[in-house]
C-alpha cells in the first residue's frame, strides 16, 4: 500500500517535507546523492536541511522519537577512526528513522588491515547496504568510497577536510539561539590547521552570512590567512587572527576546538599549559564576548584545557545542544539523502 | 628495415640551430637525405602540421624493471616512451634490487637483450647502496659498465657528507650526480603542495622550503667540491619552485656546475587539479571553488606526485625558467603505479604520475597557447638533454644524414584523447584521462628502427 501525501508549505512558500512518510514519496528539492562535503551546498540547500531538521527536531519530542520514514533501509556506519558520539549519534538518527542499523568499527587503516577501502565499501554493498556513514583519517577518503558505492555516501569526518554533519549542527543550533546568523561575529578557537570541524564551518558560516573569525596559535592557523584572502575576493568573507582577545570582543558565538596531545610531541606547541593559558577559554576571556554569548564546542572536550569547565558547564554554554540537535540534523540529512538516492540501483541525477 | 619519406614537413633541429619547411628521406633505417624546401617548395608549409625533430630523450623514466613489472617493464615502457617521441631514456634505478652494482646492470642489460626494443635504454646508477644513503655505491664499477650518472632518486642524497664524497668521485669519472631535492624533515607524511588548496583540503602541506633547503643545501656542497674536483656535476632534477629554480639561476651566473630540468606536469598542471580543475596553469585564476573551475571531482590520486603539482605562481616560474634557459631540459619523471597502489585514499596512494606518452601533448599546451617558442620546447627535449649528459653519450638529437635515423614525426593539427587504452605505458595512472591533447605522434623511428607508428599513419 501506498500513501501519497502532499508536503505542506510554511509563509514563505518554501516546502516543508513531511517526515512520518517516505522521502522518495514526496518531492523536497534535494538534488545532491551524497554528503562528501558542504562545500556544494546552496544558501536554499542549506535551508532546506534546517527545516527538515526542525521537523526532525519535532520527531525528538515526541512520547516515541520513532517515525518510519526509513524503514526497510539499510545504513551501515563505517568508522575507521575511534568515535562515540558521532558514531552513536548517526546511530540514533537512522534508529529513529526506522532504519536497520549495521555498525562497522574498522580499527585500522585499510592498508594495516590488508583489505582495501574500495573492497570494504564493495562488501558492504553486497551485504545490503543503501547508505553508508563514514569517517576516515585519511582526507578525501569518502569520495573514493562514493565512486563504487551503489547507494548514498556521508561524511562522517574525514582527516582534516570535512565533517558536514557537525558543521550544520553547529548551523542549526546558532539559529535556534540567534534566529539568524547573519551579521553574528562567530569565533572558533584553537586549532584550525588539523581541524575538519573549522574547514567545513568555513564553508556554511560564510553561506549563512555570519562575521567569522578564526583564532588560534602562529602553529595552528597555518594557511588559513591565505584562505581567508582568497574567500574574500569570493564574497566569502572570514577573519584569521592569533590575538585571542581581538578574535572574541563582543562576539556572539564562541566555539572552542580540541586541542589533541600529539601537537605537542609534533613541535607545535610548547605544552597543553601554555596553551590553556594563552588561548583557552576561560570565564575571563569570555567576558570579552557579548554578555548572551554562546558557548559551543565539537566535543569530545579537555575541560581546563581549550575550555574552562565552568565555562563548558556554564549558562551560556549550549554545547548538550548541540550533541541533541546533532541527531535531529543527521535524521534530516539521512531523509534527504534516502529520497534522492538512498535506494540502490536509482539513477544519478 | 625501416623506410620512411615525408615531405613538406616542418622540420627542427636544435643542434643546427635551424627550423623551416623540408622533406626528409629514411632507406634501410638511415637517414639518407634532409632537405629544407624554399622559395615555392615550401609555400603553406608550416609549423602548425607535421612536425619532424629528432628523437626525444627522457633523463627520468622509471621502467620499474627489475622487481615491478606489473607497475611496467622494459617493453611497456619503451613501446610507451616511443608512442610518446622519445628514443632514448635515461632508467632510473630505484628498481628491485636497486642498480647500485655492477650485477644489477649486467641484469639489466640481459633483459634489454632479451626485450630487444628499439628505444635505446640509458642506465643510471644509485649513489649509496640500496639508495639507503649510508655508504657509496660501486660508483667506479657502474661508470666503467655504461651508466650515465647516478642518483637516489625517489629520495635525496639523504646526507650532506655523502652528496659531497659522491660529487667528488663521481666527478672524476666524468658523470653527474642527479639530486631529487627534498627535505624529508618538512615532508613526513605531506599530501600536497602547501598552500590555498592544501589548506581547503585538509591535506598535509608539502612546502616549497622543503625544495628550497635541498637545493641550497646541494649546491653549497657542489661549491665545495669542485675546488677541488673540477669536474664535479650536479644535476637537480624535477625542480617545482620559483625559490629552487631561482636559487640554480644564481649558481650558474656564478659558474657553478649544475643543470636542472623540469617536468611537462610542473610546467602545465597546478595543485589545483587536486580540487578537481582541469585548466592549465596559466588560466587559473586563484580559487578554483570561485570561478566554477572544478569539473572533476577532488581528491585524484592520479594527481599525487612527487614533487607535488605547485601553485599557478609555480608553475609560471618554470616556464620562465625554461624560457631564459636556467632549465636545461624536460624529463618526463614517467612514474608508472599499478592500479592497486593508486585505487586507494589519497592519503595513502603512491606517490607519481605516468607521463612519458603526454608530454609531448603537455608541452605542445604551452607552445599553442603562446607561451613558449616551438624551437625551445624541442631544444629542451633534445639537445638540453644530450648537453646535459656530456661526452660519454653517443651523440644523439640532431638530423646527422648517413647516420642511423633518430627522429619523431608528430602532426601538430591532430588531437587524441588520453584513454587508458590509448596509453601503452602499463601505469594508467594519468590525471589527463579523458582529456583531448593536441599532437599526435605519428612515427618513431630509434637509432634505424621503427619504434612506433601510429596505428592509421
Amino acid at each position: 500500500m501506498s500513501v501519497t501525501v502532499d508536503p505542506g508549505t510554511d509563509a514563505t512558500g518554501a516546502i516543508v517535507p513531511s517526515v512520518d512518510v517516505a522521502p522518495e514519496s514526496q518531492p523536497v528539492g534535494w538534488h545532491h546523492r551524497h554528503l562528501l562535503d558542504v562545500d556544494g551546498l546552496s544558501a536554499s540547500d542549506l535551508d532546506l536541511v534546517m527545516r527538515t531538521a526542525d521537523a526532525m527536531h519535532e520527531v525528538l519530542g515526541r512520547p516515541i522519537a520513532k517515525v518510519p520514514a526509513l524503514r526497510g533501509r539499510q545504513v551501515t556506519i563505517l568508522f575507521y577512526e575511534a568515535s562515540t558520539r558521532t558514531r552513536v549519534s548517526f546511530e540514533v538518527a537512522a534508529k529513529n528513522l526506522s532504519a536497520d542499523v549495521v555498525n562497522i568499527a574498522a580499527a585500522s587503516s585499510s592498508v594495516a588491515k590488508g583489505e582495501s577501502l574500495v573492497d570494504t565499501v564493495k562488501t558492504v554493498e553486497a551485504l545490503g547496504a543503501h547508505m553508508l556513514v563514514m569517517r576516515h583519517s585519511v582526507s578525501g577518503a569518502p569520495y573514493l568510497a562514493a565512486e563504487v558505492f551503489g547507494g548514498s555516501v556521508l561524511n562522517g569526518g574525514d582527516g582534516w577536510h570535512a565533517h558536514p554533519t557537525q558543521a550544520l549542527l553547529d548551523l542549526y543550533t546558532m539559529r535556534e539561539r540567534l534566529g539568524s546568523v547573519a551579521g553574528r561575529k562567530v569565533v572558533i578557537l584553537g586549532d584550525l590547521l588539523h581541524s575538519r570541524v573549522v574547514r567545513s564551518n568555513i564553508w556554511t558560516l560564510t553561506a549563512a552570512g555570519a562575521d567569522l573569525w578564526l583564532c588560534g596559535p602562529p602553529t595552528l592557523v597555518r594557511g588559513f590567512e591565505a584562505w581567508a584572502g582568497r574567500g574574500a575576493a569570493a564574497g566569502r568573507r572570514f577573519q584569521v587572527t592569533t590575538n585571542v582577545d581581538e578574535a572574541l570582543r563582543d562576539a556572539d558565538v564562541v566555539m572552542a576546538l580540541r586541542i589533541q596531545r600529539e601537537r605537542m610531541a609534533s613541535g607545535l606547541l610548547p605544552s597543553m599549559r601554555e596553551y590553556a593559558a594563552r588561548y583557552g577559554l576561560t570565564r575571563d576571556r569570555l567576558a570579552l564576548a557579548r554578555p548572551d554569548a554562546l558557548v559551543m564546542h565539537p566535543g569530545p572536550m579537555n575541560e581546563g584545557v581549550e575550555i574552562a569547565p565552568d565555562v563548558a558547564a556554564g549558562v551560556q554554554s549550549v554545547i548538550t545542544d548541540q550533541v541533541t540537535n546533532g541527531v535531529a540534523v543527521r535524521m534530516a540529512l539521512l531523509y534527504l539523502l534516502a529520497g534522492t538516492h538512498g535506494t540502490r540501483g536509482s539513477s544519478a541525477t | 628495415m625501416t623506410d620512411l619519406e615525408i615531405s613538406r614537413a616542418w622540420l627542427v633541429d636544435p643542434l643546427a640551430g635551424r627550423e623551416g619547411p623540408g622533406e626528409i628521406v629514411v632507406r634501410d633505417g638511415i637517414l639518407e637525405a634532409l632537405e629544407w624546401l624554399t622559395g615555392d617548395d615550401a609555400t603553406g608549409v608550416t609549423a602548425d602540421g607535421v612536425v619532424v625533430a629528432p628523437g626525444f630523450i627522457d633523463l627520468h623514466t622509471h621502467l620499474r624493471e627489475p622487481g615491478n613489472e606489473d607497475a611496467e617493464t622494459i617493453v611497456s615502457g619503451t613501446a610507451a616512451a616511443a608512442h610518446g617521441g622519445f628514443t632514448v631514456v635515461c632508467a632510473m634505478p630505484n628498481t628491485e634490487p636497486t642498480l647500485d652494482d655492477p650485477s644489477v646492470l649486467a641484469m639489466l642489460r640481459g633483459a634489454l637483450i632479451v626485450a630487444d626494443v628499439a628505444v635505446r635504454v640509458l642506465p643510471i646508477g644509485a649513489v649509496t647502496v640500496g639508495r639507503a644513503g649510508e655508504r657509496l655505491a660501486a660508483l667506479g664499477e657502474l661508470a666503467d659498465a655504461g651508466v650515465v650518472g647516478f642518483s637516489d632518486d625517489g629520495s635525496p642524497v639523504r646526507s650532506a657528507t655523502i652528496l659531497r664524497a659522491a660529487l667528488a668521485y663521481a666527478g672524476a669519472l666524468g658523470l653527474p650526480i642527479i639530486d631529487h631535492p627534498e627535505d624529508g624533515s618538512l615532508t613526513s607524511d605531506a599530501e600536497a603542495n602547501e598552500g590555498f588548496v592544501a589548506t581547503v583540503l585538509g591535506l598535509r602541506g608539502w612546502p616549497v622550503a622543503a625544495e628550497a633547503s635541498a637545493v641550497g643545501r646541494d649546491l653549497a656542497v657542489l661549491a665545495d667540491v669542485v675546488r677541488d674536483v673540477p669536474g664535479a656535476r650536479l644535476h637537480l632534477t624535477h625542480l617545482s619552485t620559483a625559490e629552487g629554480l631561482d636559487l640554480v639561476r644564481r649558481a650558474k651566473a656564478a659558474g657553478l656546475p649544475v643543470t636542472c630540468d623540469i617536468t611537462p606536469h610542473h610546467l602545465v598542471l597546478t595543485d589545483e587539479w587536486v580540487a578537481g580543475a582541469r585548466r592549465w596553469a596559466w588560466d587559473a585564476s586563484g580559487d578554483p571553488w570561485a570561478d566554477g573551475a572544478l569539473v572533476a571531482g577532488p581528491f585524484d590520486t592520479a594527481t599525487r606526485v612527487n614533487p607535488p603539482l605547485r601553485s599557478p605562481d609555480d608553475a609560471a616560474a618554470c616556464l620562465a625558467a625554461l624560457l631564459d634557459g636556467t632549465v636545461d631540459a624536460i624529463a618526463t619523471d614517467h612514474a608508472p603505479h599499478t592500479e592497486v597502489d593508486k585505487a586507494v585514499e589519497f592519503g595513502l596512494a603512491a606517490n607519481g604520475i605516468s607521463g612519458i606518452e603526454t608530454a609531448l601533448g603537455l608541452v605542445l599546451a604551452a607552445v599553442d597557447a603562446g607561451k613558449l617558442p616551438l624551437s625551445r620546447a624541442i631544444e629542451a627535449l633534445t639537445s638540453g638533454p644530450v648537453a646535459m649528459l656530456g661526452p660519454r653519450v653517443p651523440r644523439y638529437a640532431g638530423f646527422e644524414v648517413g647516420a642511423p635515423a633518430d627522429l619523431v614525426v608528430f602532426d601538430r593539427s591532430e588531437r587524441w584523447t588520453v584513454t587508458p587504452e590509448s596509453l601503452l605505458s602499463k601505469g594508467k595512472n594519468s590525471p589527463l584521462l579523458g582529456m583531448a591533447l593536441n599532437g599526435r605522434v605519428l612515427f618513431t623511428i630509434a637509432g634505424g628502427r621503427l619504434a612506433y607508428k601510429a596505428p592509421d599513419a
